[in-house]
């Protein structure tokens, strides 16, 4: 069941991206582009993650919605304009690259700055006495 | 190095150039919302989310996906050797002939790899398969959406002269 809520929630956010992005930034250019990501992204944020439609544990490893938007464009762009799946391959391959150093940096970051150490659990072991 | 750079590889779809910005800018979309989004739902509950989905997703909206023309050519400036002419720093790969490639794709896959980092040593590939129905699922309804989304370019409607 809750594969099946992952599943809808998904559709309306792309749904939500790519129809609404496009027709956005053509009437009313990059403020058109800004305002789409403050209406669409925070309704979809607010359904999907903090109503809980993906299916998320904590504990485990976090599902974003932002895997349905990049489906979702590869998707629409294949059934509307008759483009190449493999063409948009390079480029989702340097996409990966960079969002995988990112989360590798942000892990860094998160572990080894003060800012991030959660005051309302343990996060370094007591130093026993032969420290 | 201006050779380099702005060699264009066919069977790539995109010059090195175009490698070092699309590898950037979805480094730092991703890395922002790995680390500000989840502290400002802390700080301000699902408003500080709203607020996060306006300054960071919007934000580098402008960065990566800008597209050419406030109100001059909406349609894109076409460049001298075909497609149009690109300023975000994501390309769009064959000159804008390849499907969309969102930065949602960083995103999400940063989100997977600062989890699995922060997941235990001897649990991480147990995690990982663990997610992997998860991630399929939110791919699979991104693929419904965008392609029926994708079916009003074949509704055969031609309303004012739109295509």
């Amino acid at each position: 069941m809750r594969y099946l809520s992952t599943v809808i929630g998904g559709a309306v956010c792309g749904a939500l991206c790519f129809g609404i992005w496009p027709e956005m930034w053509k009437s009313y250019g990059i403020m058109g582009g800004w305002l789409t990501a403050a209406i669409v992204i925070s309704i979809c944020w607010y359904m999907n993650h903090w109503l809980g439609l993906f299916w998320n544990q904590s504990g485990q490893i976090w599902v974003d919605q932002g895997w349905s938007v990049a489906s979702a464009g590869v998707s629409w762009g294949l059934v509307r304009f008759n483009s190449h799946f493999a063409q948009a391959l390079p480029v989702v391959g340097c996409c990966l690259v960079g969002g995988a150093l990112a989360g590798y940096a942000a892990a860094y970051v998160k572990r080894n700055n003060p800012a991030f150490a959660c005051p309302s659990k343990p996060t370094v072991p007591e130093a026993g006495p032969h420290v | 190095m201006y050779e380099f750079l702005s060699h264009y590889v066919s069977w790539l779809g995109m010059s090195p150039a175009n490698v070092i910005t699309t590898v950037f800018g979805s480094f730092c979309v991703t890395f922002v919302v790995i680390i500000c989004w989840g502290r400002l739902v802390q700080d301000f509950g699902p408003i500080g989310g709203m607020m996060a989905a306006a300054f960071i997703i919007g934000t580098f909206w402008v960065l990566n996906h800008k597209l050419p023309g406030f109100g001059i050519h909406p349609e894109g400036i076409p460049h001298p050797d075909g497609g149009l002419k690109q300023f975000g720093l994501i390309y769009q790969g064959f000159r804008g002939a390849s499907p969309w490639v969102d930065m949602g794709t960083a995103i999400g896959f940063g989100l997977w790899v600062t989890c699995l980092c922060e997941s235990e040593k001897g649990q991480r590939c147990k995690s990982a398969i663990e997610s992997l129905p998860r991630v399929g699922a939110a791919i699979l309804g991104g693929i419904i959406g965008g392609a029926i989304t994708g079916l009003v370019g074949w509704s055969g409607a031609n309303l004012f002269g739109y295509r």
